[in-house]
């Protein structure tokens, strides 16, 4: 199989996979217990914590461990509907999990506003000081979009409202590894982060929180990350997480030329040989393409495109076929026929500039 | 290169051992699982038990499993008509378009552009090939016999068609499942309208239309209850029409023998054998001739007027639109809408929709 879905997960690092290994197999032991082994499965999660803290520019105590991106966001917004300011904003472009979360809190008094985006689905940052109520408790912009690969510009975003003392979350789970992200410089107060994009494992993820926050848990239990997460950590997971974190910062110059190329490559012959194709152009998350192919269904190109073993995604379609326009396609201007006729090619660090040229010669031949 | 088949997977027990036959034979299989009904209008889609179950027999058998969404054709072709059909009074039976519309038309063509020869179904019917004409033959197990569901199919689409558990029992089916190792093996049957399923149509159908609500009326005129729209009842119902007749009552229980559309009006007749209830002659539309033209005067013709029932002899005749048929013997609760299917012998030869009828030959 040729696999162009990088955004959806990524392959697991070998030397992340046999690490894991290692400690599923030698280090068994509880690490909230005392003695030597337990001394040692607890000095595995804090070596973890610190690679992740390093990857984002953060402290070790700024990062809490969950199961994934998905709770990550779910804590920080659960938090809102605890408080007393219960206003959000968020973009028109973001991911389920914040925009469905948003849907399921609303009877605990959580309202949501959202701020629309631009034709390359970067948010209209003037729009948000209109948006702005005196209870405005959480802003959630995501770092870069998982359909589109549009970057969100955060730091200006944080300029605008410095002066309004609102806690900004970002959701980074398809930004590391791809794009730096510098916590400081960003001024953000939560990132969320997801380790099977990256290359690591599934089922572990981590909240990054400035310590200036009243965040609450979500999974309530143990006394584990400091009373934030409950139940016994999944060592394995979170070990896994911390070298595929300190190698994806590592290679990151390396990868992200490599993606280019890749894109690069993959842009001009799709110009050169399929020109009704339409690529939905943004500020360009590395390796990330939204094309639309006008007079095609999607779900029907990604059938022929099984057929020839390349896996490709259509925007946010589920395994039982019920295709909908996608929101971030809405979002973007594209009218319904043109949506429901877009891929999402996403490349990663070990694709092949011939397994891009066989994309391109299936195109041609499944158009 | 070995012949492509892509199959429509349910992830009931009929589809799974219909694909499990073609791989057997040696065919290229592929399955698709049709997704046409959008369960809920909720923004992200459910993760369908069914297409779990489709899921695990393909695995199983070592297939592709690929979705498409025909959602949109669906809701244009067949459930809009379902829904006017509903309003004027009528029983539409919406699986009929569907196979025609739907499984044998919009699945067909994207399975061919996805590259395949044919399609498979899990229908119990047959098709052979003769005489230059593709012929639709009820399924061998009697009980589950659905060539009624497949009247509307012509030449082209029949001849594109497999049925691979045809000849097969369901019982026969299910035991296979089970030894395939299909965790689907005991799953019920699915009953009724799809998009309805075990849900009460009444409400369903609420969801769509206002109540309208009306006299119920004896032959003579009197009003003796209240109903809650035509488009609730059907021709030959007994329950649930809120007169007597029920449980405990000694008198004879009530059915629906007739609508005044204009008059908002459901006339209704009591004990099962009354004469109003029962008509010999039917008046059809829109008849389908499976081999592309009517049969001969003189053939041997039987046809059912619904998917559960016998069906009984008759004599037809035919204008350029109509087909009017003269059964032998008069039959209970002809319902307007229903689709009415013709038979020679085993060979399921068309059918079309009820759109009148009688018991003077006056159609």
């Amino acid at each position: 199989m040729i696999y162009f879905d990088h955004s959806a997960t990524t392959p697991i690092r070998p030397e992340v996979l046999e690490q894991m290994n290692i400690v599923n197999r030698d280090y068994f032991a509880n690490p909230s217990s005392v003695y030597k082994t337990g001394r040692k499965s607890r000095s595995l999660i804090e070596k973890a914590r610190f690679q992740i803290a390093t990857a984002i520019g953060a402290k070790s105590d700024q990062i809490y461990f969950s199961s994934g991106g998905t709770e990550a966001n779910n804590q920080v917004l659960w938090t809102i509907a605890n408080q007393k300011n219960k206003h959000v904003i968020i973009s028109s472009v973001e991911h389920p999990a914040i925009s469905k979360v948003l849907e399921k809190i609303k009877p605990y008094g959580v309202e949501t506003s959202t701020i629309p985006v631009d034709d390359k689905g970067i948010v209209l940052t003037n729009e948000l000081m209109n948006l702005i109520r005196p209870n405005t408790g959480l802003i959630s912009i995501m770092l870069a979009n998982n359909e589109i690969g549009s970057i969100q510009p955060i730091k200006e975003i944080i300029k605008k409202i410095c002066n309004h003392n609102i806690p900004l979350h970002t959701d980074a789970v398809q930004a590391l590894g791809k794009i730096e992200i510098d916590v400081n410089e960003l001024g953000i107060d939560y990132l969320s982060l997801s380790a099977h994009k990256f290359y690591g494992p599934k089922g572990v993820g981590a909240l990054f929180v400035n310590k200036n926050n009243n965040i609450k848990p979500f999974i309530i239990g143990g006394d584990q990350e400091n009373g934030l997460r409950g139940g016994t950590e999944n060592i394995a997971g979170i070990v896994g997480m911390g070298l595929a974190a300190e190698l994806a910062i590592k290679d990151q110059n390396t990868c992200v030329t490599k993606l280019k190329k890749l894109e690069k490559h993959f842009l001009n012959n799709l110009k050169e040989h399929i020109p009704s194709a339409k690529h939905n152009k943004t500020n360009n998350l590395p390796g990330l393409i939204s094309i639309s192919f006008p007079g095609n269904k999607s779900n029907i190109l990604m059938a022929k495109l099984d057929r020839a073993s390349i896996a490709v995604s259509n925007g946010s379609a589920c395994n039982t076929g019920n295709i909908k326009p996608s929101k971030v396609l809405k979002a973007i201007g594209l009218d319904d026929n043109i949506n429901l006729s877009t891929l999402r090619i996403s490349f990663g660090k070990d694709n092949t500039i011939d397994e891009v040229d066989f994309l391109i010669k299936t195109l041609i031949e499944i158009l | 290169m070995k012949e492509t088949i892509i199959i429509g997977m349910s992830g009931g027990v009929d589809s799974a051992v219909s694909a499990a036959l073609l791989v057997e034979k040696g065919y290229n299989v592929e399955a698709v699982f049709m997704k046409n009904w959008d369960e809920e209008d909720t923004e992200f889609c459910t993760a369908a038990e069914d297409y779990k179950d489709a899921l695990q027999v393909c695995e199983e058998l070592d297939i592709p499993l690929r979705s498409i969404d025909l959602t949109e054709e669906y809701w244009e072709k067949v459930f809009k008509v379902f829904l006017k059909e509903c309003e004027s009074g009528r029983t539409p039976n919406p699986d009929v378009l569907c196979n025609k519309e739907i499984k044998f038309k919009a699945f067909l063509d994207a399975a061919k552009e996805m590259g395949a020869e044919k399609i498979a179904t899990g229908h119990y019917a047959m098709i052979d090939y003769k005489d230059g004409l593709y012929r639709l033959k009820r399924g061998k197990d009697i009980n589950k016999d659905q060539s009624y569901f497949l009247c509307r199919l012509d030449q082209y689409q029949i001849s594109k068609s497999i049925f691979p558990i045809g000849e097969l029992n369901k019982d026969y089916v299910r035991k296979q499942a089970d030894k395939l190792d299909f965790l689907n093996f005991d799953k019920k049957d699915s009953t009724g309208i799809c998009f309805i399923g075990e849900r009460n149509y009444k409400n369903f159908l609420k969801k769509f239309f206002d109540i309208k609500p009306g006299e119920i009326i004896k032959e003579s005129g009197e009003i003796i209850g209240e109903h809650e729209g035509l488009m609730y009842y059907t021709y030959g119902q007994r329950q649930g029409l809120g007169i007597g007749g029920g449980f405990g009552r000694k008198e004879a229980p009530w059915y629906v023998s007739d609508k005044i559309i204009d008059e908002n009006k459901l006339v209704v007749v009591q004990g099962q054998d009354h004469r109003s209830l029962y008509h010999k002659h039917v008046k059809a539309s829109k008849v389908n001739w499976i081999s592309g033209s009517p049969p001969d005067s003189n053939a041997d013709i039987t046809a059912k007027i619904r998917y559960r029932s016998l069906d009984t002899s008759c004599q037809i005749n035919y204008d350029t639109q109509n087909v009017f048929i003269e059964f032998e013997t008069p039959k209970f609760a002809v319902a307007p809408g229903q689709s009415i299917v013709f038979y020679d012998q085993d060979i399921c030869i068309g059918g079309g929709f009820i759109e009148s009828r009688a018991n003077k030959n006056i159609l």
